[in-house]
């Protein structure tokens, strides 16, 4: 199945036939796109128009660097204070704080909650996101109870990336859709980290040696602004892994 | 210590003792005195005929009740006489407690709506009072699980009734009644809604419905 994939402007008209028409399921519009009624759809943004004809879904694909939170995201977020009920914690430079609450962490009562300290860094989902209002964060599922990972990062060190690199690196199948593979070729190193990536162009990295903790933020930053291939990856891992023995 | 009355007072100024007088429009106390809060004339409403002398001598009565002390206010003339309403003198309307006031939604948090009061009963105010709308007064039932941005939106015109007078910077008001609530909105996309229930507003044009906290119409 061929996919076309043009670079679309903000404005243009779509071809009808790039239109996935489906008579059962609703056409969905994701980011970049707007429903003028009664039949017009226009992109709002300059990028790759992307079309999944299974889910009957369409949406542009593009890179910026303004973070907008949506409910659902995983983010990293970095506690700036706390306050009476909640800790305001930033999701990304010159923006309101966002309010993450002290209740809101797996098995957590009054007594026995977690202290988090101004700086230190969390990964959290966003809960509430809209224009009005400053957005909100939790550390905890609402309908299970569980943090599922979320919660504190404890040491590490976070390293920013472009947004679209983040989100090729959360995609499922990271090697083929994303072209991401130097976490895989990293670790094929022998090198042992942890990672969390967070939707807002933020990535914790952490593990025992501080070297293998540097030498994997420079593996992703000179992916992402190198805008490099599969194999320029695998190239600069095994460069970067020789300088660090 | 002034001991004739004046006729014209500024804000501030004493008037008398509240042992002597009470408070009436215009006035407020002020360490056990009567001082004026307007700039005007002043005026004296004696009060009805204070009752008889006690039959009973051997009876104990308390000092003169409040009712029987002359009232003292303050009033603020006319301006021209050319619009003299049958000789009644223009004061400016305040909300007062159980009023029901119509205001509009400036800013929204996730414990309270600041509201501006642009009309109160049937007066458009001259002045926009600030009002809050606090998260527990938005609906009578499940006050706790109450959203606000499922409630109200910046924007939205909302009848609401007073319920306290509040501090220096905002009225504090109460939309736990079936009548009081958003009547106009405006959507996302820039159309005025029609509400299709009471929690539900919908866009005539694009067909998407928004959540607020919709008034009953009358």
């Amino acid at each position: 199945m061929t996919t076309e994939r043009p670079l679309v402007l903000p404005g243009d008209t779509i071809p009808p036939h790039l239109i996935p028409s489906s008579t059962t399921k609703p056409l969905r519009l994701g980011p970049g796109l707007r429903h003028l009624p009664p039949s017009d759809i226009i992109p709002v943004v300059a990028g790759q128009l992307i079309t999944n004809h299974q889910k009957n879904s369409m949406w542009v694909e593009y890179n910026n660097n303004r973070y907008l939170p949506t409910p659902g995201d995983l983010i990293i977020a970095q506690i700036h204070r706390s306050g009476p009920d909640f800790y305001y914690c930033s999701l990304s430079p010159y923006t309101p704080h966002a309010t993450l609450p002290h209740l809101s962490f797996e098995s957590a009562t009054k007594k026995t909650r977690p202290q988090l300290q101004p700086g230190s860094i969390v990964y959290a989902r966003v809960v509430l996101a809209n224009k009005h209002m400053d957005p909100e964060v939790e550390c905890v599922s609402q309908s299970t109870g569980k943090s599922d990972g979320l919660g504190e990062l404890k040491g590490g060190m976070v390293f920013d990336v472009s947004l679209q690199f983040a989100r090729r690196l959360l995609m499922a199948k990271s090697r083929e859709e994303g072209k991401v593979e130097v976490l895989e070729a990293l670790g094929a190193e022998g090198l042992a980290f942890e990672i969390a990536v967070g939707r807002n162009g933020r990535v914790w990295v952490g593990g025992e040696d501080p070297k293998a903790v540097v030498v994997v933020g420079r593996a992703l930053k000179e992916t992402d602004e190198g805008r490099l291939g599969v194999e320029e990856q695998r190239k600069l891992v095994r460069r970067l892994v020789k300088g660090m023995k | 210590m002034t001991t004739s009355n004046p006729t014209l007072a500024i804000p501030g100024q004493l008037l008398g003792s509240t042992s002597k007088y009470q408070p009436g429009p215009g006035t407020h106390i002020h360490n056990h005195n009567v001082h004026a809060s307007l700039m005007g004339t002043v005026h004296i409403a004696q009060p009805a005929k204070a009752p008889g002398p006690v039959k009973r001598l051997t009876k104990i009565t308390p000092a003169p009740a409040p009712a029987v002390l002359p009232t003292i206010s303050v009033t603020v003339p006319t301006r021209s006489a050319g619009s003299d309403h049958a000789g009644q003198k223009k004061r400016e309307v305040l909300p007062e407690v159980g009023n029901v006031v119509l205001c509009r939604v400036i800013r929204i948090t996730p414990r309270q709506a600041v509201v501006a009061i642009l009309v109160c009963g049937d007066t458009v105010l001259e002045a926009e009072w600030q009002g809050l709308i606090r998260v527990q007064d938005v609906r009578a039932t499940e006050k706790d699980r109450v959203k606000i941005y499922e409630s109200f939106r910046p924007g939205d015109i909302v009848r609401a009734e007073v319920i306290s007078l509040g501090d220096q910077a905002n009225y504090y008001l109460s939309t736990a009644r079936n009548e009081l609530g958003v009547i106009l909105a405006t959507s996302e996309a820039g159309n005025a809604m029609h509400p299709v229930s009471w929690k539900e507003y919908r866009d005539p044009e694009t067909g998407l419905s928004e959540l607020r906290k919709v008034a009953r119409p009358y």
